[in-house]
């Protein structure tokens, strides 16, 4: 899929643990792996927002188009 | 006291009543397949056992064994057909691959292929089955009781078949939606 996620590099940037962005985001560790593996399908912007607003970034800092 | 019944519940009793109805057809067709074959290879005295219409049978053992063999033999496929179908349904739900919480899978797709291709069989033979049943009767034999020999309702078993693919292919976008779904963050 074209749309890379950088969840890990942004998590890597604010030091954040895959743990502690789970209990502060409040999605489960098993679906939190799925965003950052690239193998989700999609992303509701309830998602976004709040991942966004924990890791302090924008959906563009997450989300990446390559060709 | 409230008494709930729940999906688990109706489940349990649609597989009571599979067993009953896979018992009773394997049995039928067991008897089918051995009056056939004392009738025809060792004595044809044996005709008179058949549950089924039997002097009609008996009739066509006198006079052609071909249409006997005919006649027979459909009623023989229709039946193992029949009993195949009430195998599928009894593996489904007794081996708990029947989940209500995600109940579009492929188990459920294959099954429900499986059973529009067994309706479709069933459909073909018995309508086969009465129109030489009723070809022949034109010739002279005596005209039968088609529900009794078991190969009526062809056009409703046919009917049955188109009716299963549609929903199969409702249950395959069923299980695309239902991935999507599940890997939707």
């Amino acid at each position: 899929m074209p749309i890379i996620v950088n969840l890990d590099v942004m998590m890597a940037k604010r030091k954040i643990s895959l743990n502690e962005l789970s209990e502060k985001v409040g999605l489960t560790l098993s679906n939190l792996s799925i965003l950052k593996t690239g193998k989700a399908k999609a992303i509701r912007f309830s998602t976004l927002e709040t991942i966004c607003k924990v890791l302090n970034c924008q959906p563009a800092d997450i989300l990446e188009y390559v060709e | 006291m409230q008494i709930t019944i729940t999906i688990n519940h109706l489940l349990k009793v649609f597989e009571v009543l599979a067993w009953i109805l896979f018992l009773g057809l394997s049995v039928e067709v067991g008897a089918l397949i051995c009056n056939t074959v004392i009738t025809l290879f060792f004595n044809t005295n044996g005709v008179q056992h058949f549950w089924d219409e039997p002097k009609y049978m008996a009739q066509l053992i006198t006079t052609n064994d071909y249409h006997f063999v005919v006649i027979a033999s459909n009623m023989i496929i229709v039946g193992v057909l029949k009993s195949i179908m009430f195998y599928l349904i009894i593996k489904l739900l007794s081996g708990k691959q029947f989940n209500m919480e995600q109940p579009f899978n492929n188990i459920l797709k294959n099954f429900i292929q499986n059973t529009a291709i067994l309706c479709l069989g069933i459909g073909i033979f018995a309508s086969y089955g009465s129109n030489y049943a009723i070809s022949i009767s034109k010739q002279g034999y005596p005209t039968p009781d088609i529900q009794a020999l078991h190969i009526g309702g062809a056009d409703v078993w046919i009917f049955m078949s188109i009716i299963l693919f549609l929903i199969k292919l409702i249950v395959h976008k069923g299980i695309e939606l239902q991935n999507e779904n599940s890997l939707t963050i």
